[in-house]
């Protein structure tokens, strides 16, 4: 019996080499150590060994399973590792393929850019108001110091709705919306869309954007000097800190005194180039202190308040600062222009 | 307005590069747009007298003439011109002098200088000093009959410089508030203030009119409507000879702008170029009774005007009528029965004072605008009209020979009211925020032209000039003192704040800010339409509301006449565009404002719409792409939903038979809140996709973002904590009706569960197979959880068993094993 017993030893030691296949494993797994395995066949027949024998021998049995269990253990984990190692070197991934994924989309650059304002007016106080884009004549012009017929209303051709109303020409009706709502003191911005009677073209386009700002307190309070103040602290932030922020004296209905500005050309920086006709400078808003017919249509007392107000338009800013000239790109919705703008309105940086 | 600076010469001298008095302009509110340097076409050609004249003794056609230039000398010069003589002055090219042949109008310095010197010549065996020119020789018109003829002119000067060809001209913006600039004068006054400098004394006085008894003529005046016109001077002229106008003033006029017409017009405009005064030149001997009455056209219905066009009036039209019709729109254009022709005789000079109102309305009205009218709309100097008489007949003397055929008639049928603005010390300081001296307030306000006094204790009482009429407050004159030194001047300072509470947002405005990141996360890109549709597109796409499409009363043009119901047809057109453009798919998404008819009123509301056109998840080895189509939207349109805090419930239900006609029947819905629609989703209408030549399924969706916003309107939020207990699930198919909605499946479960299903989710829906026809299998996971123990099996069987009798019973629905 232990000469057989050692005989199934060392036959199945010798099988389970250090080569030995997973096939060759299994095999001696079975034939030794299986169910009908010769190690159960022997313990099966020690009802023929002597009693006295019987521990010893089943012992050794044990000893034999172990050995053996723990040497295929641990040459299946050899194997299992030599595969993995394999199957390494076999499944590599081009890596450079693209993920799977609902690519994101991207912002309007009319948007972009009209967050951006936006982010720097509210850091700055500035409260942010929607107001409609259908008008009646008061709110468009009346109140704001166009009287009727008058050639002021001309530079600004204008959609009429009938019923006595029409599509606002500017966001300047946000300061009449606004001011016969509130009291001062107030510091809003109103963004929305305009409209005026021009055909899209490279220069201009029946519908845009503009940002309506206005800032009024008591008499004295909210002066010409603050109106500088505050736009020039706004164009740098925006624009970039070292750009030369010029103000002249200019006329809108709205506003008396009325200066438009002028930053320093973003192309040539102030050299003079084509794009700012040599002059160096390029216009960008038009602003003033908020005219007393104003202040008055919307029954404040212009010897009680004052304020300033400004009218930014948006896309062509946008095009200054994307630095190209056609307005139809905003209105072709090109997915190869819009692809180039951010995926988020949050900003990385 | 363009204005040549020889011009401004006349009326004041500044001691300034030209960049300078441009820059110093425009920040004063004057922009200079554009500086254009004017050349002749020729150089060294100087005014010269013919002193005598004899026939070449080899040619009859030529002459040899002397010719004296004064400082540059005398010279024999062979000259073919028919109409040279002795005593005329006119135009000599001396040896070296260099000419652009004439034909190619005003040349370049550049060029000037590359044209050959001219090179003494013999003609004929007789030697010539040079050369006499005619027009077109010296670029100057087409004209080469002759020589040019000079009506005056000192021997020797420069020839360019006598007829004004070297020159520059600004090109200038005059916003509408300041009509008193749209002069030569009135640009000259702003440069004097700029500058500190004077103005020219412009004498203009009145001519010797003729005597009695000779061409003297009677004119008789009368202002029926003072409310529209309150002042009016005329002034007859008689034995003027029309014609052409000198060369000088032809060239005046055209740097400034305006074609030279004929010697009396183009009196008429030189002087409304220099002084902002608009004249008009009846010929007297078609005013009927010698009369001018200033009026209302009432009954007058009709005037044909100077460009042989009739034109309808008003009753309340502004007209010029002699003792039987109307002659003119007053300040608009005249009309044809009294227009100077060559045959005039005797004109009448009209030159008044009318509302601006009433010029604007007429003229706009007819569609008719002129310099003239364009500067009574600004409103023109309130007593300038005589000055402007005296300055025409003087130039009409020198150029068409008239002479005053009367005195000037005058009537100020309602003078100008005295107009004072008080100046409160501190006034101007505390608008602009800079404190200025009062004597150096009162000091900038006089260079202007205004009247300054002191009205006590710092106050200043100020009178403005009578050509400006924009000034009427305190503020305008803030303006005014801020702007003559630039408003450089101001300093730039920090508003002091006293609320420091954070500066709030519009709720719309944040809306729309998270909803785009949504629809840019679910892989929509913005764009941006125009809110201007054609009729058809609103047909095609109605959107939401109910309400008709909005009509422009003037629109740009048919295919823009209406406003957009739904923010569809630009999606559309976006990706046509980018179809067209070689794209294979488009994800779009805007948030815009739509109209409509609320009743009798234009409305205009708040919508989120997407598209979506091929390949949309992007596959890769081994995983396919998944493309457009109903179910994708309606996941991003479901992902949107969610991502909107305490949104109330919604359901999406298959549209009937008539709404939403531009989508797929069967693969749309109408999305609801509360029975309210705020929506629909789906594919784009199989007609409808081939119409757009599209080759697969095309998906859109809108919501009305105004009454999302509303149905979210942010309940406090309570948190509940994750369950301790473990839950079991157990499956469920049921075969029920192919028409019956999941949703309905999903309802009938919830309601008929007990409290232990936490929750019910379809996994599959299977039809065909071993399934009658009509009938499909649903797949359904149910979830039931307690929250203060672990279940046991018997309680879920119980619960489950108690339901799958009641949902059986409910729907009609076999169990399927
Ligand atoms: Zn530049």
């Amino acid at each position: 019996m232990r000469e057989q017993l050692e005989q199934i030893r060392s036959r199945a030691l010798a099988e389970l080499a250090a080569e030995a296949t997973e096939s060759a494993i299994e095999d001696v797994r079975v034939r030794v150590l299986g169910r009908a395995g010769e190690l159960t066949e022997i313990m099966r027949g020690m009802r023929e060994v002597p009693a006295q024998e019987r521990p010893a021998i089943g012992q050794l049995v044990n000893q034999i399973k172990t050995e053996l269990e723990a040497r295929i253990e641990a040459l299946q984990g050899k194997l299992k590792e030599a595969a993995l190692e394999r199957s390494l070197t076999e499944a590599r991934l081009d890596v450079t393929l693209p993920g799977a994924k609902i690519p994101r989309g991207h912002l309007h650059p009319i948007t972009l850019t009209i967050e951006n304002m936006l982010r720097i007016f509210n850091a700055m106080g500035f409260e942010i108001v929607a107001t409609r884009d259908i008008e009646d004549d008061f709110h468009n012009f009346a109140a704001l110091n166009f009287p009727p017929d008058h050639p002021a209303r001309e530079m600004q051709d204008t959609f009429f709705l009938g019923g006595g109303l029409l599509l606002r020409t500017h966001t300047s009706n946000g300061q009449i919306r606004v001011m016969e709502q509130r009291r001062p003191p107030l510091a809003i911005v109103c963004p929305g869309n305009c409209y005026r009677r021009d055909e899209l073209s490279v220069r201009a386009s029946p519908m845009f954007s503009q940002i309506e700002g206005f800032m009024v307190d008591r008499a004295g309070r909210i002066t010409m000097a603050h109106l500088k103040g505050v736009l020039t602290e706004f164009l740098r932030a925006f624009f970039g800190s070292d750009t030369a922020v010029r103000f002249r004296a200019s006329f809108f209905p709205f506003t008396e005194p009325s200066a438009e500005v002028d930053i320093s050309c973003l192309l040539c920086g102030g050299k003079g180039c084509r794009i700012c006709k040599h002059s160096g400078w390029t216009e960008i808003l038009g602003s003033g202190m908020i005219h007393p017919n104003v202040l008055r249509a919307v029954g404040y007392d212009p010897a009680e308040y004052q304020g300033f107000a400004f009218g930014l338009g948006v896309d062509r800013t946008a095009l200054l600062r994307l630095g190209v000239e056609d307005m139809r790109l905003f209105f072709e919705n090109d997915v190869r222009f819009l692809g180039q703008f951010p995926a988020s309105n949050e900003r990385f940086a | 307005m363009k204005l040549p600076l020889s011009w401004l010469a006349e009326f004041v001298t500044v001691e300034a590069e030209v960049e300078e008095i441009c820059r110093r302009l425009t920040v004063a509110g004057v922009e200079v747009e554009n500086i254009a340097r004017v050349r002749p076409a020729f150089s060294d050609v100087v005014v010269a007298r013919v002193l005598k004249t004899e026939r070449h003794p080899n040619a009859d056609r030529l002459s040899l003439c002397e010719v004296e230039a004064g400082p540059v000398g005398r010279f024999s010069v062979v000259c073919g011109a028919p109409n040279v003589r002795a005593g005329m002055i006119t135009a000599y090219a001396r040896l070296g002098s260099r000419l652009m042949s004439g034909v190619h109008g005003q040349g370049g310095v550049e060029a000037i200088e590359q044209a050959p010197p001219l090179q003494a010549a013999v003609i004929r065996g007789i030697k010539s000093d040079g050369m006499l020119c005619s027009e077109r020789e010296l670029g100057l018109s087409q004209e080469h009959q002759g020589i040019l003829e000079l009506d005056e002119g000192e021997s020797g000067a420069d020839l360019a410089s006598a007829l004004y060809l070297d020159d520059t001209v600004l090109e200038i913006a005059i916003t509408p508030n300041r009509g008193d600039c749209l002069s030569v004068l009135g640009l000259a006054r702003e440069v004097a203030a700029l500058f500190g400098v004077k103005l020219k004394e412009i004498r203009l006085r009145p001519g010797k009119a003729l005597k009695p008894g000779s061409d003297q003529v009677t004119i008789a005046v009368g202002i029926d409507a003072p409310d529209l016109c309150p002042r009016y001077a005329a002034l007859p002229m008689a034995a003027v000879k029309i014609g052409p106008s000198p060369i000088w003033m032809r060239r005046r006029l055209e740097l400034a702008g305006m074609r030279p017409i004929n010697n009396v017009v183009d009196t008429t405009n030189y002087v409304m170029l220099a002084l902002g005064q608009p004249l008009h030149a009846f010929d007297y001997g078609k005013l009927a009774g010698g009369k001018i009455i200033v009026r209302r056209a009432g009954n007058d219905r009709e005037i044909t005007t100077l460009d042989g066009i009739q034109r309808a009036l008003m009753p309340d039209d502004l007209v010029i009528a002699d003792a039987e019709k109307p002659v003119a729109i007053a300040g608009v254009m005249g009309g044809g029965n009294s227009e100077v022709g060559a045959e005039t005789n005797t004109i009448l000079l009209e030159s008044a004072y009318f509302e601006p109102m009433t010029v604007a309305r007429t003229g706009r009205r007819l569609a008719l605008r002129s310099e003239a009218s364009y500067r009574f709309e600004r409103g023109i100097d309130r007593e300038g009209q005589v000055r402007a008489l005296y300055m025409a007949a003087e130039i009409i003397r020198k150029i068409a020979g008239g002479r005053e055929a009367g005195p000037i008639v005058d009537v100020d049928a309602r003078p100008a009211p005295p107009r004072e603005i008080v100046l409160e010390p501190g006034a101007i300081g505390s608008l602009l925020g800079v404190e200025l001296p009062t004597a150096e307030v009162s000091r900038r306000l006089k260079s202007l032209g205004a009247w300054v006094t002191s009205g006590g204790k710092g106050k200043l009482i100020v009178a403005p000039p009578s050509f400006r009429p924009d000034l009427n407050e305190p503020a305008d004159l803030a303006e005014e003192v801020a702007r003559l030194n630039g408003l450089e001047e101001i300093p730039a300072a920090a508003p002091d704040r006293r609320s420091a509470a954070p500066a709030a947002e519009d709720p719309s405005r944040i809306f729309a800010r998270a909803s785009r990141e949504v629809m840019l996360g679910c892989g929509l890109t913005e764009i941006k339409s125009i809110a201007f549709v054609a009729s058809d597109d609103n047909q095609a796409y109605p959107g939401i509301g109910t309400g008709k499409p909005v009509r422009v009363a003037n629109p740009i043009s048919a295919e823009l006449s209406e406003l957009r119901c739904s923010l569809i047809p630009g999606l559309v057109t976006a990706l046509r565009f980018n179809l067209n453009r070689q794209a294979g798919a488009f994800h779009g998404f805007e948030i815009g404002r739509v109209f409509a008819m609320d009743g009798e009123q234009a409305a205009e509301f708040e919508r989120i719409a997407g598209i979506g056109y091929g390949e949309y998840a992007m596959g890769t080895i081994g995983r396919e792409s998944i493309s457009a189509d109903f179910f994708m939207i309606k996941g991003i349109v479901e992902s949107y939903l969610e991502s909107i805090p305490g949104l109330a419930p919604r359901s999406f239900v298959a549209p009937g038979a008539t709404s939403l006609a531009f989508l797929h029947p069967g693969k749309s819905a109408a999305i609801s809140i509360e029975e309210r629609q705020i929506g629909y989703l789906g594919e784009l209408h199989p007609r409808a996709a081939s119409h757009l030549e599209l080759a697969t399924p095309c998906v859109i969706f809108e919501l009305d973002l105004t009454a999302i916003l509303a149905y979210a309107a942010a309940k406090g939020r309570r948190v509940e904590l994750p369950p301790r207990f473990p839950a079991v699930r157990r499956d469920l198919a049921l075969v029920v009706e192919q028409a019956l909605p999941a949703d309905k499946v999903l309802k009938t479960i919830r309601e008929s569960s007990s409290n232990l299903l936490e929750s019910v989710r379809l996994f599959d829906v299977y039809e065909g197979g071993s399934l009658p026809t009509g009938r499909k299998s649903v797949g359904i996971a149910c979830l039931y959880r307690a929250r203060d123990r672990t279940l046991t099996d018997s309680e879920v069987n119980r619960a489950h068993a108690e339901l799958i009798e009641r949902v059986r019973v409910g729907l009609g629905a076999e169990l399927r094993h």
